[in-house]
C-alpha cells in the first residue's frame, strides 16, 4: 500500500505500478468532474474525458508537491474538457464548427455555461482546494432540506416545478427558499474576500 | 415591487425560468435602483460561481465509479510514450537498488577479478619470512647486528626481550601472508624452520645451528635466500 508521498515519488519517476495505482484512486474524481452538470455529457463521452484528464497528468506531475494536488488538477481538467466539448458538440451542430465564436449560441438556453467555462478555466488546483472547504462548510451550515434543494437546483438544474414537486412547496416559496440558501452561501465565500473577488472577476 | 418578490423574480430570471413579462420587470426594477441592480448582480454572480464550483467541489470526495478495466492499456501506453521504455527510467532508490548490483558484481566477472587480485596479494603476501631472536642476543652476538632487512629481500626481524612472547610467536601457526619464519634455538643448537610449501602444507624442519657466530650469521643468510627461491 503506497503512501501519498510514496506514490508521488513513484508517479515523477515514471514508475508502471504507482501510475496504475494513480490512476484507479484519481478516476472517480476526473469521471465525476467530467459529468459536470454544465457539459450534460454522456457516461461513456464522460469516460473519455476522464481518461483523457488522467493523461494530462502526466507532464504536469513534477510541477506538484502533494499526489492531492493531482486530484483536485484532474478535476479542473476534467470540468474544463467537458464543457469545452460541450461547446464543440453546441457548435457542431448549429453546422458551424467553429468553437472559438459564441454569437451563434446567443439566446439559446445552452449558453449558461459559458460563465462556468470562463469560470472554470482560470480555476487551479489551489483555488479548487479553498472552494471545496468552504463550500462543504456552508452547505452543512444549511438545513439539509435547503441544502437539498440548493444541489438540486445547481446540480440537476430540476426546474422550480419539478423542486416545488419534490419538496412539497408552492413554486413561489421556491425562488425565495434557493436566493436565501444562496445569499447564506455567499456570506460564507465572502468570508475569503480574495478568492470572492478572483472568482467574481472571471466571470466579469 | 418586496424585497421578496424581487428576489425570487430574479433568481427566475438568472435561472432561465422567467417569463418575457418577468424579465421585463427585472429590468425596470434594476433601472429604476442602484441596490436592486447591485443585488441583481451578486444574486447572479453568486448562482454562477456555485453552478461552476459545486459539481467540482463534490467531485473531489467522489469514490465510484471505478476505472474501467478496458481503459488502463491505454493509459499505460501514455506512461510509456511520456516517461519512454521502463528500462531507460531512473532507478527507485539508489540504496535499495546497489544489492542487485553488488550480487551480480560478485557472482559475474567481478567475482572472478576480485578472486585472481586475491589470488595474486596472496601470491605477494606469501613471500614474506620472518627471522625471530631475542633482542639481547643481537646485543651479545656481534655478527647478528649485520642482520636487517636490508640484507634479505623479504626477511624481518622480529625481536623478543622475554620467553613467553618468543615461545607464542614459534607456536603460532604461519599468518596468511607469511611464507616462512625461522628461529635459532640456542638452548639445542638448532635452527628451526616453518616454511608454506607449493600446495599450502606447512613444513617444520631444523638444521644444526653453526658453531660460530659468523657461521650462523651466513646459515641464517643461506636458508632466507632459499627460501626466497
Amino acid at each position: 500500500m503506497w503512501t501519498d508521498r510514496e506514490l508521488l515519488v513513484a508517479l515523477q519517476r515514471g514508475d508502471d505500478e504507482g501510475w496504475d495505482e494513480a490512476f484507479r484512486r484519481l478516476y472517480p474524481a476526473a469521471f465525476a468532474a467530467a459529468r459536470h452538470p454544465l457539459a450534460a455529457l454522456t457516461p461513456s463521452e464522460a469516460e473519455d474525458i476522464a481518461i483523457e484528464a488522467l493523461t494530462l497528468l502526466l507532464p504536469k506531475v513534477n510541477d506538484v508537491d502533494e499526489f492531492d494536488e493531482l486530484r483536485l488538477l484532474v478535476i479542473t481538467i476534467a470540468s474544463r474538457k467537458a464543457i469545452s466539448e460541450r461547446r464543440r458538440q453546441l457548435a457542431g451542430k448549429r453546422g458551424g464548427g467553429d468553437v472559438t465564436s459564441l454569437d451563434a449560441l446567443q439566446d439559446d438556453e445552452t449558453i449558461r455555461f459559458e460563465p462556468a467555462e470562463k469560470l472554470v478555466s482560470h480555476l487551479n488546483g489551489g483555488d479548487l482546494r479553498e472552494l471545496s472547504q468552504l463550500l462543504d462548510a456552508a452547505l452543512s451550515g444549511l438545513e439539509e432540506r435547503q441544502a437539498n434543494l440548493l444541489r438540486d437546483f445547481l446540480m440537476h438544474h430540476q426546474s422550480y416545478k419539478e423542486l416545488g414537486e419534490k419538496y412539497r412547496m408552492p413554486i413561489g416559496s421556491v425562488g425565495v427558499s434557493l436566493a436565501r440558501s444562496l445569499d447564506k452561501i455567499r456570506a460564507h465565500l465572502q468570508s475569503t474576500p480574495k478568492l470572492w473577488k478572483e472568482l467574481a472577476a472571471y466571470l466579469r | 415591487m418586496s424585497p421578496e418578490s424581487f428576489t425570487d423574480l430574479a433568481l427566475r430570471v438568472i435561472a432561465r425560468e422567467a417569463t418575457d413579462e418577468e424579465h421585463r420587470a427585472i429590468e425596470a426594477e434594476v433601472a429604476a435602483s442602484t441596490a436592486r441592480r447591485e443585488e441583481f448582480e451578486q444574486l447572479k454572480i453568486s448562482h454562477e460561481i456555485l453552478l461552476a464550483t459545486v459539481p467540482m467541489a463534490g467531485a473531489v470526495q467522489a469514490t465510484e465509479p471505478a476505472l474501467p478495466a478496458h481503459r488502463v492499456n491505454e493509459l499505460r501506453t501514455a506512461v510509456r510514450q511520456h516517461f519512454g521504455p521502463a528500462a531507460q527510467r531512473p532507478a527507485a532508490e539508489a540504496q535499495w537498488h546497489i544489492w542487485p548490483h553488488v550480487l551480480r558484481w560478485v557472482f559475474g566477472g567481478g567475482g572472478l577479478v576480485g578472486l585472481g587480485f586475491a589470488v595474486v596479494m596472496f601470491c605477494y603476501a606469501n613471500q614474506t619470512v620472518e627471522v625471530g631472536l631475542y633482542g639481547s642476543d643481537l646485543n651479545r652476538v656481534r655478527g647478528y647486528e649485520t642482520l636487517t632487512p636490508q640484507d634479505f629481500s623479504s626477511a624481518r626481524l622480529v625481536t623478543f626481550d622475554q620467553d613467553a612472547a618468543f615461545d607464542a610467536w614459534q607456536s603460532q601457526p604461519l599468518a596468511w601472508y607469511e611464507h616462512a619464519k625461522i628461529w635459532v634455538d640456542n638452548e639445542h643448537d638448532l635452527l628451526h624452520i616453518t616454511q608454506r610449501m607449493r600446495a599450502g602444507q606447512i613444513v617444520t624442519m631444523t638444521q644444526p645451528l653453526a658453531p660460530t657466530d659468523d657461521g650462523q650469521r651466513e646459515q641464517i643468510k643461506s636458508v632466507v635466500e632459499s627460501l626466497n627461491k
